[in-house]
């Protein structure tokens, strides 16, 4: 009987540390950066809504919020258009050549939080 | 989208039905929502059933308290498929390739073919049991199983966005 609870107690014990906290482990947070520039592609979609963005000669994919964050911070579909132009703060992907997960944007001088 | 994935993924990815879960604004929050509501009520079944074949909560009958569990199992089980279709569809092709989520399937794998051969070879022994009597090897061995291969399922399945 001992031996199940144990069992038990162990399995609560992974699972709740399974779920306590969400992923920015692959983004590079001690090298933030700001990336400006055209938008060039926008979908607005979930899981998140993804941004990609002319900055000088590299073409960033910018990683935003999930679309009903977005929605309720004001940064609408509208706002992140194809043609807006956008400084995206945010940390560099260690995974994925030229993509980054933005902290926050700002169009055209007002800012929104993405986190 | 990466093209590196099975072109079936790959299409399954750009499929209108995908594109309508991705484009949905409450349609993926609610399957992600759903899929770890029938998470906890499966965790929850699957270890009453588990603590049974141990030999715990001895005072009970087996055919009873298990056929009582299992069926909370078997619901939360397909809410569990039904939401991670959902979830899969909208991102198949990187999922695919995602090594946390391949490691979970063939465990999630050998978590059903743990099923299938308790309901073969161990069920109608363990059914006949009466409250308090001892639980057969065959049965300690599956709830045992059972305990571990869930738990690593569960943990592969939050790992998905770490990889």
């Amino acid at each position: 009987m001992m031996r199940v609870f144990l069992l038990f107690a162990v399995f609560a014990v992974l699972t709740s540390t399974a779920f306590a906290h969400h992923g920015w482990g692959s983004y590079d947070a001690s090298k933030p950066l700001t990336v400006t520039g055209p938008i060039v592609t926008s979908k607005f979609e979930n899981p998140h809504a993804t941004i990609t963005v002319q900055g000088g000669d590299k073409l960033w994919t910018v990683t935003l919020a999930p679309t009903s964050r977005m929605n309720t911070r004001g940064a609408t579909e509208k706002v992140v258009a194809v043609g807006q132009n956008v400084a995206a703060y945010g940390y560099p992907s260690t995974a994925v050549k030229d993509e980054m997960r933005a902290e926050r944007i700002t169009v055209e001088g007002k800012t929104y939080e993405m986190r | 989208m990466t093209d590196a994935a099975p072109a079936v993924f790959v299409a399954l990815e750009q499929s209108g039905f995908a594109a309508a879960i991705r484009q949905s604004p409450w349609l993926y929050p609610a399957a992600n929502v759903g899929h770890i509501v029938s998470l906890t009520l499966f965790a929850g079944a699957v270890a009453v059933m588990d603590v049974r074949l141990l030999g715990g909560l001895a005072a009970t009958a087996p055919a009873r308290l298990l056929g009582r569990a299992r069926a909370f199992a078997v619901v939360a089980l397909l809410g569990m498929a039904v939401t991670g279709c959902v979830l899969f569809s909208a991102e198949a092709s990187h999922l695919v390739l995602n090594p946390a989520f391949q490691l979970k399937v063939v465990v999630a794998a050998a978590g059903l073919i743990n099923v299938a051969i308790y309901e073969l070879w161990g069920r109608r022994v363990v059914e006949r049991l009466a409250p308090g009597a001892a639980m057969p090897a065959r049965a300690k061995i599956a709830g045992m199983l059972s305990l571990g291969i869930w738990v690593v399922v569960a943990a592969c399945g939050r790992s998905i966005a770490y990889f």
